[in-house]
């Protein structure tokens, strides 16, 4: 009785508190507590395996240093290359899938299902398994390029040229189905009376695809794009898997550098600035990019 | 009826948790160690030690490409999950100044368990702290080195024999040095043997733990490199980049260029196996570990021969093998210590030889048999004579990590010089030497 004599005197907001309350307090323990704690370890020289040291106040040190390094720097291209080049071919193909598959056709489905069974796959075991694709010797990712024209034995993980090109087509091949779905529904939204009355006014297909189909499925684009490339900024089991990011660094993305600076080497107040700066980075991409889409949006 | 049915419910539940409290009672310690043969040999060594005294060891065996991962983790975090690791030489360092291994002198006096009774190379490596002094933090557990295993059957084919010596001018058998290594790698590199291509020498290529630089200082301390100025330590300017240790790493690009099959780029112990096991090549580089496997699976013709490292300007062989230490978390240390007064028997110590663990315990090693007990036991002495290890440091993680970086892009992805490696590899350890005081 007193209970409910107590919760009748709340307010709407109060009863709103109570309801996102543990939400909230979940978030600052979890998220924003380790954010403030990795920006404070940012600014000294702590090192999490050397017990009983006493970390000390360093400023910017890490900072400078993190900035200045040219392997670093190194990782970083290797990262923008490797998000280029993803994204450009997941647009493309994940757009022309679902402009394939927007049609009615038999098998349909059976293809749709098909095609998005690499993405329901452990990134892990992916990375696994493609080692051995790309085998040179049995693999055979070699035996069917081979099959087109013969290129010889070439050795995709081992060879600093190619070894990108092997990142980039594991994740492509995980990935664009998940571009496709989102561009699909961008598709199926797309009124047919548009369609109707471009015919009427004698627009030819591409016309059609280019001031109807295109305008209509950007944003979806877009943001399967802004999913794709936080994502892939981050991108670290499938690579350590296939590449363990060699030959050499030729494959170490950011986030394979900033993982074995911080739990290998225990460099944790050097890593904390490193993850400051890649939180900064991809903080300050996302939004510009949306920004961006919402004035695509707004057009 | 239905209280009865609640009654026979909590008897039951009254006596699973009686037998489950019971169960948790019994004595038992946890062993941590890598996932490979050895460890197999040891859990069956180890049933002889719970018969006797009725303590149960569990086993948690890691991968090695996650071992010291796993384990470091394990240490850095205080974890209780292990009462004995079977660690790696390098972390003695750490485990004794972060003060993760119980230091066992005092156990070793009152149990009368001399080190002058296990082979001194093993006891400076796998126990002492700071390294030569009087502090034991482990009991040598594991002897072993790196080293090659070759095709025997090949070699004595007699055409083969004859075209050898014709090319070469001198006998196809156990490389005398790494030129001769390299002859007789490149000598099989694409040959046509049986119907089948095979190739030269499944070496150390791994990027991603220490394989390329376990790879890489057998061929640097062969031509005589040295870490740092014996007079002046963590002065490594002149000693570490040498024009000796160039000229060693050099020659470890052109021995994987010319010899290792294709797809070799990031190899280590059991991509070194299976390459050798799949009949791919003719010789493989590991680690002793590997040898009573190897032999015992000799089948279809293939006959395997094994040798020391072999030497250039000095004989010397990459140390591997650990110790057995008790973890300071632990809370069952007088367990664990009952277990390391066992392990250290010279009778338990035969066993574990017996059984394919590599013993370093005097009585075994001196035993007039010991050098024909198996093919590769001479090997294996005449290796621990001659070993060198990585830097034992609290921080060998730390150095570990540029030298696998910037040996795997010289060797492998053919970036830069050696010269140019090793220089960036000094750069790097000169900061965490200087992060660590010691500079």
């Amino acid at each position: 009785m007193n209970v409910k004599k107590k919760f009748k005197g709340l307010s709407d907001k109060a009863v709103g508190w109570l309801f996102i309350g543990p939400t909230v307090l979940l978030l600052l323990a979890i998220n924003i507590y380790p954010l403030i704690y990795a920006i404070k370890m940012s600014f000294t020289n702590f090192y999490a395996n050397k017990i009983g040291r006493v970390p000390e106040f360093v400023g910017l040190k890490n900072y400078i240093k993190v900035l200045n390094k040219e392997a670093i720097w190194e990782k970083m291209q290797v990262t923008a290359s490797f998000m280029f080049w993803t994204l450009l071919l997941q647009a493309v193909i994940g757009l022309g899938l679902a402009l394939l598959l927007n049609r009615k056709f038999k098998g349909n489905e059976l293809l749709t299902t098909l095609i998005v069974l690499p993405m329901m796959l452990s990134p892990a075991v992916v990375g696994v398994f493609w080692t051995y694709l790309y085998n040179p010797q049995v693999g055979l990712f070699n035996y069917v390029i081979n099959f087109f024209h013969d290129f010889g034995s070439f050795d995709m993980i081992g060879s600093s040229v190619l070894a990108p090109w092997s990142i980039v087509i594991v994740d492509t091949w995980m990935w664009t189905p998940f571009t496709m779905l989102i561009c699909l529904a961008g598709l199926r939204s797309v009124p047919n009376y548009l369609y109707e009355a471009a015919e009427v006014d004698r627009a030819n297909k591409w016309q059609q695809f280019l001031y109807i189909t295109l305008p209509s499925v950007l944003p979806f684009l877009l943001l399967a794009l802004l999913f794709r490339g936080i994502e892939n900024f981050k991108m670290f089991d499938m690579v350590v898997e296939l590449t363990s990011g060699g030959p050499g660094s030729a494959t170490e993305l950011a986030s394979i550098s900033l993982k074995r600076e911080a739990f290998e080497k225990w460099k944790t107040g050097y890593s904390s600035a490193f993850a400051v700066i890649l939180f900064v980075t991809i903080f300050g991409f996302g939004n510009v990019y949306v920004k961006v889409m919402n004035k695509i949006k707004e057009r | 009826m239905r209280g009865k049915k609640m009654k026979k419910i909590m008897i039951l539940l009254f006596v699973s948790l009686f037998s489950f409290s019971a169960n948790s009672n019994a004595k038992s310690i946890t062993l941590g160690w890598a996932a490979w043969d050895p460890a197999n040999a040891l859990q069956e060594l180890t049933k002889e030690f719970t018969a006797e005294t009725g303590i149960e060891v569990n086993f948690e065996f890691v991968p090695w490409p996650n071992f010291a991962d796993r384990m470091l983790n394990e240490l850095n975090n205080k974890g209780k999950t292990f009462d004995l690791l079977i660690g790696d030489s390098q972390w003695i360092g750490s485990g004794a100044v972060y003060g993760h291994y119980v230091k066992l002198n005092d156990f070793f006096d009152k149990e009368g368990i001399s080190m002058n009774d296990f082979s001194p190379a093993t006891v400076y490596a796998y126990s002492t702290w700071p390294k030569g002094s009087k502090n034991y933090y482990a009991l040598p557990a594991m002897g072993d080195a790196l080293a090659w295993a070759y095709r025997k059957d090949w070699f004595d084919r007699p055409e083969l024999k004859s075209e050898f010596k014709k090319k070469h001018g001198y006998d196809l058998g156990v490389p005398a040095n790494w030129n001769q290594l390299h002859d007789m790698c490149s000598f099989f590199q694409g040959r046509e043997i049986d119907g089948q291509k095979r190739y030269g020498a499944a070496i150390n290529t791994e990027r991603g733990s220490e394989g390329i630089t376990m790879g890489v200082t057998a061929a640097m301390y062969a031509w005589g490199m040295e870490y740092e100025n014996p007079n002046k330590p963590y002065d490594m300017e002149g000693y570490f980049n040498s024009p000796k240790a160039v000229e060693a790493v050099e020659f470890y690009r052109k021995l994987y260029e010319d010899c290792a099959p294709p797809g070799h780029s990031d190899a280590y112990m059991v991509a070194n196996l299976d390459a050798y096991k799949s009949g791919q090549v003719a010789f493989q580089m590991n680690w002793y570990a590997f040898w009573p496997g190897v032999s015992k699976e000799d089948k279809d013709g293939r006959v395997s021969g094994f040798f020391a490292n072999p030497k250039q300007n000095v004989a010397a062989a990459t140390l591997g093998g650990q110790g057995i230490s008790v973890v300071k978390y632990s809370d069952k240390q007088d367990l664990a210590l009952e277990y390391i007064k066992w392990f250290a028997r010279p009778d338990v110590q035969q066993k574990w030889w017996d059984l394919g663990g590599y013993s370093c315990h005097n009585d075994v090693l001196d035993s007039p048999s010991f050098p024909t007990s198996t093919v590769y036991a001479q090997g294996f002495l005449d290796s621990m004579g001659i070993v060198k290890d990585f830097w034992q440091e609290p921080t060998f993680v730390e150095l570990m990590l540029p030298m696998q970086e910037a040996i795997h892009d010289y060797v492998v992805n053919g970036k830069g010089t050696a010269k140019g490696a090793l220089d960036k590899i000094i750069e790097e350890w000169v900061e965490v030497f200087e992060a660590d005081g010691k500079l």
